[in-house]
C-alpha cells in the first residue's frame, strides 16, 4: 500500500515531475532569453514564481461557476501526473502498462487543455472565454497530427504498449530512422499543445490579456503553472519514449541520465523555435495543420505501414 | 438592438496591447469584428491652453512634452512657426543641428516601432533585438543633448548645444552599425514567413481611402500616397540634401513595416549627409522677447507623419494662441475603418501599425473637478459599479457573455 | 508663381476678397473670407486649384467673436489658411465632414474647447473633454480660468 502511494506522489510521481518540471522551465525560459540576447532567469526562478503565487490571494469571480473554476486546476495536474506513469523512462518498462497504454496516454495528456478550456469559459470574463474558445480550436488542429505521428511507430512495432514499443525499438533500433519526419511533427504539434509560440494563440498577451488563466491568481494559478511545467516534461517524455528510445538497455542510473538528456534536447528545440518566429493566427494555424502537418503525418503512417510489411511479416 | 450573434467588448482604455489609453468599443462575430468605435481624449493635459500662459521659451519645453519619441518633432515644428512670425534667420549651423537630431530621432522612432510591432504580433525576439540596436541611438542622443528623450535641443533663434568634432565622428561610426543591423530587419521582413503572414492583407487602408481620410505618414505612403512633408514642403536643411521617399502600395500593415525600414535607410544616408557638410558658424541669433503680432503655420514630417504646427503672436512674450495637430490624430479616424471586418487577432497590430502616439494626440485641456465642490472620492465598489453602468449604456452586456460568445461563435 | 495664381484666381472669382489676401511667404496663403462667402471659396480652392486636404482647423478666441481658421493644404507644399468670423452668441457652421470626413475631430475641438455650434457631425462621443464635463465651460475660451470655477486642493489626483 505504501510503495504505489510514494510512487504516485514522490516517485516518479507528483515530486520528481515538479522538479524536473520546474527544471524544465528554467531550461526553457534561460534558452529562449539568451538566444534573445538577454541574461534570462536564475536557477531558481521558476520555484521562486511558484512560492510566490501560492502566498498570493486568489480571487474567484462572482460570474463564474465556483466548482468548475477552482477544480479545474486540480483536475489538470493530476491528468498530466497520471500520464506519466505510463511512460517508460530509464528502463524499457514503464511503471505501469498494458496493450493501449499509448492510446491512454495521449488522451490524458488532452485532459488538460480541457481544463484550460473549462477553467477559461467558467470564469465568465470576455477574455478568458475567448482564450478557452481558442484553446479548443486549437485542439482540434494539433490533435490529429500528434496522434498520427504516435500512431506510425506503433503500428511498425506492432503494439499499442509503449512499454512493448520501446523493447521493440531496443531491438531494432535502426527503425527509428523511418520515423525521423514524424519526430519534427510531433515536436511542432507539442508546440500546440503546450501552447508555445507560435502556437501560443490561446494565451496571446497582446490581444486577450491571458486568455483562459486571465481571471486565476494564487494557488489556482500556481497549479495551472505547474502543470503546464510538467505537461511538457510528459509530452517531452512521450516523444522521447516514442521516437527516441535508444540506450534504455545500460541500466537504470545510465538510463536515466540519457533520458534527461532527451528531455532537454526537446526542450531546447521548443525553446528555439519559439524565439525565432511570430505567433500565428488560429486561422492560420488551424489551415496549416490540417493542409500541412495532418497529411505529412499521415504519409508517415503509410511509411510506417510498408516498412512492417517488407521488413517484419 | 443587440444582434443576436454579435458581442460588443472594450478595448482599453487599459489592454495589454495598447501603450497609452484609448478606449475602442469593437463588435464581435466569433472572431471578426464586425463594427469599431473609437474614443479619444484620455490622455489630454491642456497643452493649448496652457501654452497661452507661457512665454514662448517656456512653451518649447511645455510643447516638446508633448510627447517622448517626438519631442524635437514638436518643439521644433513650434519654434519654426514662432521664428517665422517673429521674422528670425536661424544660422545654418543650427538649421543642420535641427535636422541632425529629426533624423536621430526618426530613428529611435522607428527602432521602437519595429520593437513593438513584434511583441504585438508574439514575436518578442524582434522586440529584444531592435531595442537592443535602439540603444545606440538613444546612448548617441544623451551623449549630444543630455537626454535619452525631450532633448531641449532648440531655443528662439537656433539652437542651444553644439557638436564637437568627436561627437560628428561618432555618430557616423554608430550610424555604420546601424545600418548593418537594419540590413537584418529588412530581410526578416522580407523572408520571414510567419512575420509576412501575419502583416500582410492586415489594417487594409486602399489608396482610395487614404486620400478620402486624408491619413498621413508612413501609414499613408504605404497605401501608395507619396506625401512626405521633408519633400512637399521643404523646412530645415531638407532642400538641400539628398533622400527618397519611401512608399509602396501594399496598402496593409506588411507594407508600413517596409516603408518603416526603408526610411531607416534613408535616415542613415541623410544624417551621413549632414554631418559632412555641417556648416561652421553661430548656433544662433539674438532673439526678441517680445514676438510681434503676425500668425504662421509650420509643418514637420514627424516619424508618425505630418506634425502641423499654428501660432499667432499678438506683441507680448506670450503667444496668443499655439494649435497643435499631431499626426496620429489624422491617422485614429482610419482606424475604426482598418479594423472593420478584421480579425480580433489582428487587432493590436493595426493599431500599432499607425505608429500611434495618444500622448501627441490629445493636449488639450487639464481635468478638473469644476462640478462638485467638495471632495469626490469613490470607493472600489462605487468605482466597479461606474464601469459596469458605463459600459451596459455602450451596450456591452457582461452578464450574458457565455451565450453571446458562444452564439457568435456558432456563426462564424 | 503658385502663390499669386492662387491670389489671382480667388480674387477673381470673389471681388470681396481683394484686399484680403496676404502672401506672407513662399507657400503660404492667408485669407480672410467673409462667413457667407467660405463655402463658395472652400470649394474652388478643392475643386478647381487642387487645395484639397484639410490639414486641420484653428478655433480662436478673439475678443468679441470667434475666429475659425481653415488650413487647407495642395501640392508644392502650398498651404492656404481660410479664415472667417463668427458672432460669439449662437455661432454656429456647417460641418464639412460630407466631403473631409477628417474634419471630425478638428471640428468637435472646436465645439468641446469653444462653444462653437456646428451642424452636421456624424453621430458619436465628444472629443477631447471627458464624458462628464459640466455645460457651458469652455476652456479654450480668453476669459476661461482654471482656478476660477472650483478646482479641488490637493487630493484625489496628484
Amino acid at each position: 500500500m505504501l510503495l504505489p502511494l510514494i510512487q504516485l506522489l514522490v516517485f516518479p510521481g507528483l515530486l520528481f515531475l515538479a522538479v524536473i518540471g520546474l527544471a524544465g522551465e528554467f531550461a526553457d525560459r534561460k534558452l529562449y532569453a539568451r538566444f534573445q540576447n538577454r541574461m534570462g532567469p536564475p536557477w531558481f526562478q521558476p520555484l521562486a514564481d511558484l512560492i510566490k503565487l501560492m502566498a498570493k490571494e486568489e480571487v474567484v469571480p462572482t460570474e463564474a461557476d465556483r466548482l468548475l473554476f477552482t477544480g479545474a486546476p486540480a483536475f489538470a495536474l493530476t491528468s498530466v501526473v497520471a500520464a506519466f506513469l505510463y511512460i517508460p523512462v530509464w528502463g524499457p518498462g514503464a511503471l505501469l502498462s498494458f496493450n493501449g497504454d499509448a492510446v491512454v496516454v495521449l488522451y490524458l495528456l488532452t485532459l488538460p487543455t480541457f481544463t484550460y478550456f473549462l477553467g477559461g469559459w467558467f470564469s465568465r470574463s470576455v477574455y478568458a472565454m475567448l482564450g478557452a474558445l481558442r484553446s479548443l480550436t486549437q485542439l482540434f488542429a494539433y490533435e490529429v497530427p500528434l496522434f498520427l505521428t504516435v500512431l506510425g511507430p506503433c503500428l511498425l512495432a506492432g503494439t499499442w504498449s509503449l512499454s512493448e514499443l520501446t523493447r521493440f525499438f531496443g531491438a531494432h533500433p535502426w527503425a527509428l530512422l523511418a520515423n525521423a519526419v514524424g519526430f519534427a511533427m510531433a515536436l511542432i504539434s507539442l508546440m500546440g499543445k503546450l501552447e508555445k509560440v507560435p502556437f501560443d494563440i490561446p494565451e496571446a498577451e497582446t490581444e486577450i490579456v491571458a486568455g483562459s488563466f486571465t481571471e486565476y491568481g494564487g494557488r489556482f494559478l500556481a497549479f495551472f503553472r505547474l502543470s503546464f511545467d510538467i505537461e511538457m516534461i510528459v509530452g517531452a517524455s512521450l516523444l522521447a519514449a516514442v521516437f527516441l528510445p535508444f540506450g534504455l538497455q545500460f541500466g537504470p542510473v545510465a538510463g536515466f541520465a540519457l533520458y534527461l538528456v532527451k528531455i532537454f534536447f526537446i526542450i531546447a528545440v521548443i525553446a528555439f523555435i519559439r524565439s525565432a518566429v511570430a505567433r500565428v493566427r488560429i486561422d492560420q494555424m488551424i489551415s496549416l495543420c490540417w493542409k500541412v502537418f495532418a497529411p505529412v503525418a499521415f504519409l508517415q503512417v503509410l511509411v510506417n505501414l510498408i516498412l512492417k510489411g517488407v521488413l517484419f511479416s | 438592438m443587440p444582434d443576436q450573434d454579435s458581442v460588443k467588448i472594450p478595448v482599453g482604455p487599459q489592454h495589454p496591447s495598447l501603450k497609452e489609453p484609448e478606449s475602442f468599443l469593437i463588435t464581435l462575430r466569433g472572431e471578426k469584428i464586425t463594427s469599431a468605435s473609437v474614443r479619444m481624449g484620455y490622455n489630454h493635459r491642456g497643452v493649448e491652453k496652457g501654452a497661452e500662459g507661457r512665454t514662448y521659451t517656456q512653451d518649447i519645453y511645455l510643447v516638446e512634452r508633448i510627447c517622448g519619441i517626438c519631442s524635437h518633432a514638436h518643439a521644433t515644428c513650434f519654434i519654426q512657426a514662432v521664428e517665422e512670425v517673429a521674422g528670425l534667420e536661424v544660422p545654418r549651423r543650427a538649421v543642420y543641428i535641427r535636422t541632425l537630431m529629426a533624423e536621430l530621432e526618426r530613428v529611435h522612432s522607428h527602432l521602437l516601432w519595429l520593437g513593438v510591432a513584434g511583441h504585438e504580433i508574439g514575436f518578442d525576439t524582434l522586440l529584444m533585438y531592435s531595442w537592443r540596436d535602439r540603444e545606440v541611438v538613444m546612448d548617441l542622443l544623451a551623449e549630444i543633448s543630455g537626454n535619452r528623450v525631450n532633448y531641449s535641443m532648440n531655443t528662439l533663434g537656433g539652437v542651444r548645444r553644439d557638436l564637437s568634432r568627436g561627437q560628428l565622428q561618432k555618430i557616423l561610426k554608430d550610424v555604420d552599425v546601424l545600418e548593418e543591423r537594419t540590413q537584418t530587419y529588412i530581410r526578416l521582413a522580407q523572408e520571414e514567413i510567419t512575420l509576412i503572414r501575419r502583416l500582410s492583407d492586415v489594417g487594409v487602408v486602399t489608396h482610395e481611402d487614404a486620400v478620402r481620410l486624408a491619413i498621413v505618414g508612413p501609414t499613408a505612403r504605404a497605401s501608395g500616397v507619396k506625401r512626405d512633408t521633408r519633400k512637399d514642403d521643404p523646412y530645415l536643411a531638407y532642400g538641400e540634401l539628398d533622400f527618397d521617399v519611401v512608399w509602396n502600395e501594399h496598402c496593409d500593415v506588411y507594407g508600413r513595416t517596409l516603408v518603416r525600414v526603408g526610411e531607416l535607410m534613408e535616415s542613415y544616408k541623410l544624417i551621413r549627409q549632414i554631418v559632412k557638410a555641417m556648416p561652421d558658424g553661430p548656433i544662433t541669433v539674438k532673439a526678441p522677447r517680445k514676438v510681434p503680432a503676425g500668425e504662421a503655420i509650420s509643418r514637420y514630417e514627424a516619424p508618425r507623419g505630418e506634425d502641423v504646427h499654428y501660432v499667432r503672436g499678438n506683441g507680448t512674450e506670450k503667444p496668443e494662441r499655439v494649435k497643435v495637430r499631431a499626426p496620429t490624430l489624422a491617422n485614429l479616424q482610419a482606424v475604426s475603418h482598418m479594423l472593420q471586418d478584421g480579425y480580433l487577432a489582428d487587432m493590436p497590430i493595426v493599431i500599432a501599425a499607425i505608429d500611434p502616439c495618444f500622448s501627441c494626440t490629445d493636449r488639450s485641456v487639464t481635468l478638473n473637478r469644476l462640478d462638485t465642490g467638495g471632495r469626490d472620492t469613490s470607493d472600489w465598489s462605487a468605482l466597479r459599479k461606474l464601469g459596469i453602468e458605463f459600459y451596459r449604456g455602450l451596450g456591452v452586456d457582461f452578464a450574458g457573455l457565455n451565450r453571446q460568445l458562444s452564439n457568435s461563435m456558432r456563426r462564424t | 508663381m503658385q502663390e499669386e495664381t492662387i491670389q489671382q484666381s480667388l480674387a477673381g472669382r470673389f471681388p470681396a476678397l481683394a484686399g484680403q489676401i496676404r502672401l506672407q511667404r513662399s507657400r503660404r496663403v492667408w485669407v480672410e473670407v467673409p462667413l457667407e462667402l467660405f463655402h463658395p471659396v472652400l470649394d474652388l480652392c478643392a475643386d478647381s486649384l487642387d487645395v484639397n486636404i484639410l490639414l486641420t482647423i484653428t478655433g480662436l478666441d478673439e475678443g468679441e467673436a470667434f475666429g475659425v481658421i481653415y488650413h487647407m493644404a495642395g501640392p508644392g507644399g502650398i498651404i492656404v489658411n481660410l479664415k472667417i468670423r463668427l458672432p460669439k452668441d449662437g455661432a454656429s457652421i456647417r460641418s464639412l465632414t460630407p466631403r473631409f470626413p477628417s474634419a471630425e475631430a478638428y471640428e468637435r475641438e472646436l465645439k468641446d474647447l469653444l462653444g462653437i455650434e456646428v451642424t452636421g457631425l456624424p453621430e458619436g462621443p465628444r472629443y477631447p473633454l471627458p464624458d462628464k464635463w459640466p455645460d457651458g465651460q469652455y476652456p479654450l475660451r480668453k476669459d476661461w480660468k482654471p482656478d476660477a470655477a472650483g478646482s479641488e486642493e490637493g487630493g484625489t489626483h496628484a
